[in-house]
């Protein structure tokens, strides 16, 4: 059997709350192959950032393994950590909140240039342009502050700068859910085709159960911290066996009834 | 519209609301909200919706300048009694170091002049109303205490504890997930029936809306650009916008961005 | 920002009085050229009785307003550069606590503690008497007692600022933890602690004066606290000796304030605003 590109056996992860410790992850199991998208759904607490910050090793697991591009990910430490973090990047829900609030969008994107050493400080204006263009923004945006850019323009900022560094993995937590409609569709082709173009795998995380079936390709739902069902991410929307699936796609709000198919 | 049948409990005319030198947050809107109706205002950041809602609560900062009327059909309301308001954030409405029963009671005991002991009497038959678990003890919580969806029912408690004529939800739901959005558009739904409140219901996604209200208008830009039935909105929308948020829609029978998926291992 | 922070008449005030001080002090070498400890005409004379010295002279017959704009020069150089000391002093080990964490938190916290506990001024005196008085020496042992202040806010700050979104970034992104630390969060963790700062001049201009005072200021430069340990002697013949640097002492300390305050203030409304 060829390697995944991510490998996750076993994470676990429990949060200390007054005297006692909550389990925020358990028993958590699932890979990623290559250009491929894992959707991480469930609803609030049930453990979906957890696992996330544990990816990115923003939080250490308490047991479990992970292995990424054939590396035990988990023994990473110090400048080797650093350096590997080129290849798993991340897009935040708040775009506002993820960059420094005083850098301007040139900073945002130059420091994985600097930072990976993937450029030469007289090249990376053009690679900056490179980036904004790739992204669908224009480069008269590199000098603007963050804060002074619309919420979807700022998001294309943060997926810019996760493909800065040529990543094979970037973990979307809630990236596009406080996006408009309008601008979410439009976010949501971007990465697909970077996806087609770059071969880049997701792990999407996201509670509405419509976003993750029309992007991902399978899914793992969660609850309470541990993993509930997974399978193809159309199978198991269209016919969830667990109890959370099935809350979930019950609770998803639907336009049909109201639209053209409607009989009367 | 100016046909309606329904005498409107509140009708807007030429309403205008700006926020210091910027654009206009509403541009001369014309609305009526009929007693009794479920009425959604839908639109994207900056459509105005937000602004429409506080304008109707008397509830804008003292920085806006607003032009145009808001006619009541009954005597002019007064606010925190006759128009109970519930926003997004259910932490920042509510008093950190209060118990959340007192918040509740406070309300009923400034509107109803119902004495404390009645008043917290009252907080209690509210939140077993709005479905908390073990209300006799969940009075004496704190806000930290609860859940999010436990705060937002605190919220509506407390928004609907002086018997208001007009329930208004400003994108109520948008911090919770799914499934407790779910709960408490039901919740909403319930309350309204039960005490013939007129709702005013803000958000952004067009589903949500769709499921709750019977009258759906859509904002952009401060502009008022479509109000009908939510058949006739979501069903034949008039306005290329709303026909653009109808398709932009994604939901659980939205053709996937992926053409073919046969080739991805769905081994486990 | 500059229209509405002189809208409050303090801050008016407080501004005023800090121009008329540097002015003074930039102008001292112009107006008074020349050493200002020279002896200028006789001794003790009064205040107001001789146009070439308006302000009267000492016991060694010095020129009093030609001390007070020299004095004006030390007082603004001592509490400008121990505030900027002990205010990036404390800002750095702030920042390197409440980043790091775990032990290096417990250690520099308790060091914190321990500089906190000791009186300022008994600190700043003991490091005077040991290292010997100079400019310099002043200014660090001023340093020394202030630094605690700011070192704590800046911590509490950072201690919120490093669990948010952008830090979590940048960690994601590949940064360095010093870069973190000193680019990504001690700029956001710094309008706070600047707060500080005019409690912090004013402070270091009365500890200036008070060690100047006991004789254990700089020999070779004129101070105001020195000039009033200078009046003591022939308080009850001379009191104008003493008052006239007094008087300047307090309004100095009371412009830092108000400026102080008002600069607070307007950066308040400005951040409630936008």
């Amino acid at each position: 059997m060829a390697e995944h590109l991510l490998t996750v056996d076993g994470l676990a992860k429990r949060f200390r709350r007054g005297d006692s410790t909550v389990a925020a992850a358990e028993a958590i199991s699932f890979h990623i192959d290559a250009a491929e998208t894992l959707a991480l759904a469930g609803p609030s607490g049930s453990g979906k950032s957890t696992v996330a910050r544990l990816l990115l090793r923003l939080i250490e697991p308490d047991a479990g393994s992970v292995t990424f591009e054939g590396e035990n990910w988990l023994a990473l430490e110090g400048a080797p950590l650093r350096t590997h973090r080129a290849k798993m990047q991340m897009v935040f829900q708040d775009p506002l909140a993820a960059f420094n609030p005083r850098a301007t969008v040139a900073r945002v994107l130059d420091d994985p240039l600097r930072i990976h050493r993937i450029a030469p400080r007289a090249e990376r204006p053009r690679r900056i342009a490179g980036l904004l263009e790739r992204v669908g923004l224009s480069t008269d945006l590199a000098g603007r502050a963050v804060h002074e850019v619309s919420g979807g323009q700022r998001q294309r900022v943060a997926i810019a700068r996760a493909i800065a560094t040529k990543p094979s993995l970037i973990v979307l937590d809630e990236a596009v859910s406080a996006l408009d409609v309008s601008v979410r569709g439009k976010i949501l082709e971007l990465l697909a085709d970077l996806q087609r173009t770059d071969g880049i795998a997701y792990l999407f995380i996201s509670h509405d159960l419509g976003l993750v079936r029309v992007f991902a390709h399978r899914v793992a739902i969660l609850d309470g911290g541990r993993l509930a069902e997974q399978g193809d991410a159309r199978a198991v929307i269209d016919a969830p066996q667990s109890a959370v699936g099935k809350a979930l796609v019950a609770a998803t709000p639907k336009l049909h009834g109201f639209t053209g198919q409607d009989a009367s | 519209m100016s046909a309606a049948p329904q005498v409107p409990l509140v009708a807007l005319r030429g309403l205008t609301v700006a926020y210091g030198d910027d654009a206009l947050a509403l541009s001369a809107i014309d609305l009526d909200i009929r007693a009794g109706e479920r009425l959604a205002l839908i639109g994207e950041s900056g459509s105005g919706k937000s602004t429409l809602a506080l304008a109707v609560a008397g509830l804008l900062p003292a920085s806006a300048k607003s032009a145009g009327t808001i006619v009541w059909g009954g005597a002019p309301p007064l606010g925190g009694r006759d128009i109970g308001f519930v926003f997004q954030n259910p932490a920042g409405s509510l008093d950190p170091v209060m118990a959340v029963g007192r918040q509740v009671a406070e309300v009923a005991r400034t509107h109803l002049g119902l004495s404390w002991t009645d008043a917290l009497a009252r907080a209690r038959d509210l939140f077993g109303r709005v479905g908390l678990p073990d209300p006799d003890t969940l009075v004496h919580a704190y806000p930290h205490q609860l859940s999010g969806g436990q705060k937002q029912r605190v919220t509506i408690a407390a928004a609907i504890a002086a018997r208001p004529k007009l329930l208004i939800a400003d994108e109520a739901t948008s911090a919770l997930d799914t499934i407790v959005q779910a709960e408490i558009v039901a919740l909403i739904r319930r309350l309204v029936a039960e005490d013939g409140m007129t709702l005013l219901f803000v958000s952004h996604d067009i589903a949500l809306a769709a499921e709750l209200a019977d009258r759906i208008a859509v904002l952009r830009n401060g502009k008022l650009l479509e109000l009908g039935s939510t058949r006739q909105v979501i069903g034949r929308p008039q306005d290329p916008y709303t026909q653009s948020l109808v398709v932009a829609h994604i939901s659980l029978d939205s053709p996937p961005l992926f053409a073919a998926t046969t080739d991805i291992p769905v081994n486990g | 920002m500059r229209g509405r922070f002189l809208q409050t008449p303090e801050a008016m005030a407080g501004t005023a009085i800090l121009v008329l001080l540097a002015t003074m002090a930039l102008a001292a070498p112009l107006i008074f050229p020349g050493d200002p400890l020279r002896i200028a005409g006789p001794a003790l004379v009064p205040p107001f009785q001789d146009w070439t010295l308006p302000l009267g002279t000492d016991r060694l017959g010095r020129d009093v307003l030609a001390e007070l704009f020299h004095g004006a020069r030390t007082s603004l150089v001592v509490g400008l550069a121990a505030a900027a000391a002990s205010l990036a002093v404390g800002a750095v080990i702030g920042t390197l606590a409440g980043f790091a964490g775990g032990l290096a938190d417990e250690a520099l916290m308790r060091l914190t503690d321990a500089f906190q506990t000791v009186p300022g001024f008994l600190l700043a005196l003991a490091f005077v008497s040991i290292v010997g008085p100079s400019l310099s020496v002043v200014v660090m042992a001023i340093a020394l007692s202030a630094w605690t202040g700011p070192a704590r806010i800046a911590r509490a700050e950072v201690l919120s600022i490093r669990e948010r979104d952008f830090v979590a970034g940048a960690r994601v992104v590949g940064m360095h933890p010093l870069e973190i630390a000193f680019r990504e969060v001690l700029p956001n963790a710094l309008p706070p602690v600047l707060a500080l700062s005019s409690i912090i001049v004013a402070q270091a201009i009365l500890i200036e004066a008070a060690l100047s005072f006991l004789g254990l200021g700089d020999p070779n430069r004129v101070t105001w606290g020195g000039m009033v340990a200078e009046g003591r002697t022939v308080l009850r013949t001379a009191p104008f000796l003493s008052i006239v640097p007094g008087i300047a002492l307090v309004v100095t300390v009371l412009g830092v304030y108000l400026a102080g305050e008002g600069a607070v203030e307007s950066a308040a409304v400005k951040k409630g605003l936008s």
